[in-house]
């Protein structure tokens, strides 16, 4: 069963209803998610990039279609699957290293455990010196690393992202774009996946190995696409600009 | 007057090395308003940053052009962990922060928020020593030589990991 897919959506449709009226906002996706695949979702806004990341984690139900992960349904409180938010989504009360040992305390680890399991992460994010800190002490792109180090940190086989960059300015996101990058490339680390969505055209050609374009309203799949450049990636290149324009051409 | 910090005081990090990254990857040489466009921020909020980079010796700014520098290369090629091995060398060196970890030392015991903001208002004036120390801590926690409490507003030195 080495072949089978981590992650495999079939033919995911969603609707909302308004007064008797359907709104179909995501018409059969499907795609499949194997282990090392880094995978982005782009579509402009309106074709349901964020409702089809909420439904592949288990947080929606699909109006028809299904989501399995390593062969089962998914559910909400699957542990193998994090999510790192547009918004950060942290605790100001709380300080990084506490934000961070979350998701752990929620999986019954162990305070000592947790611990050291949270300093690991954060120091593979580069936030080490920043544990005993609080949310509003950080930068953006900080407070960022804190939701990937609280991702990574439940050990996921899939990490998902919602337009984890679009909160922060250019230059931070394409310094935290590289950083991710290094840290995907480090086999020691999880996970075996990643699932993100994006808006940024140049961003998904930036990150992925694959990119699946919707079209708009309702998002359907129009596109899947390889790109093969090597990495690491240079967006100044023709061959980058060619992918980018071929996306473009295809959403537009 | 020690306001030697200041060129670092309003910019982060991630802005810093972006900046460099974007300007390695136009070929390490570029005018500012070829850098402003490219990474889409305009030269007033591109300008600080430039100042952050060109003071922590990352970029050479001749004649309008703007050059990235070995340390930047060095930098980029660079790991998590050694790129803060590298950034902490240089603020290390620098007098205002020399400073707070020279009061710790001497000290021998936790400095309190307070009175370090009484020794930098000797020198940079009380209306800036908050935002002085606001960055020395950030900087300093980067780097993994300061450790501080903003609850008991304690700050101590740390020895970095590894």
């Amino acid at each position: 069963m080495v072949d089978r897919p981590l992650l495999q959506v079939k033919d995911v449709a969603k609707s909302f209803f308004e007064n008797a009226k359907e709104f179909k906002v995501l018409d059969l996706v499907r795609f499949d998610l194997t282990e090392r695949d880094f995978v982005c979702v782009v579509g402009p806004s309106g074709s349901g990039k964020s409702t089809l990341l909420r439904i592949i984690v288990g947080l929606e139900k699909p109006t028809s279609g299904e989501v399995f992960f390593e062969g089962e349904p998914i559910r909400a409180d699957n542990p193998q699957v994090a999510m790192v938010f547009q918004s950060f989504a942290l605790f100001p009360w709380l300080t990084v290293e506490k934000n961070v040992e979350l998701g752990l305390e929620a999986k019954g680890t162990l305070p000592e455990e947790r611990r050291k399991i949270a300093r690991k992460f954060i120091d593979a994010v580069g936030l080490t010196g920043f544990e005993d800190a609080f949310p509003r002490e950080l930068s953006g792109g900080m407070k960022q690393r804190v939701g990937i180090a609280r991702a990574l940190a439940i050990e996921p086989l899939l990490l998902c992202m919602d337009e984890p960059f679009s909160s922060l300015d250019p230059l931070t996101a394409q310094n935290l774009r590289d950083e991710i990058l290094q840290l995907w490339t480090n086999p020691d680390l999880p996970p075996k996946a990643v699932l993100m969505v994006t808006h940024a055209i140049e961003e998904a050609v930036y990150m992925a190995d694959r990119v699946i374009v919707l079209s708009s309203r309702p998002g359907r799949m129009i596109a899947e696409l390889e790109i093969d450049l090597p990495r690491p990636r240079n967006r100044k290149e023709p061959e980058f600009y060619g992918w980018v324009d071929e996306i473009y051409s295809l959403i537009v | 007057m020690l306001t030697d910090f200041h060129p670092i005081a309003k910019v982060s990090v991630g802005q810093i090395l972006g900046l460099v990254e974007a300007i390695d990857e136009v070929g390490g040489v570029a005018d500012v308003a070829t850098i402003s466009q490219e990474v889409e921020m305009d030269v007033d909020r591109l300008g600080p940053i430039l100042d952050a980079a060109e003071f922590l010796g990352l970029l050479m700014v001749h004649e309008g052009d703007v050059r990235i520098t070995d340390l930047s290369r060095k930098l980029l090629s660079a790991n998590v962990r050694e790129r803060k091995a590298i950034l902490r060398e240089i603020i290390d060196d620098i007098p205002d922060f020399r400073m707070i970890t020279d009061m710790g030392r001497k000290a021998g015991r936790p400095l309190t928020r307070k009175e370090i903001i009484e020794a930098l208002s000797v020198h940079v004036g009380s209306h800036r020593a908050a935002d002085l120390f606001k960055a020395l801590v950030y900087w300093g926690r980067y780097v993994e030589l300061l450790r501080y409490d903003s609850q008991s507003e304690e700050l101590t030195l740390r020895t970095p990991s590894k």
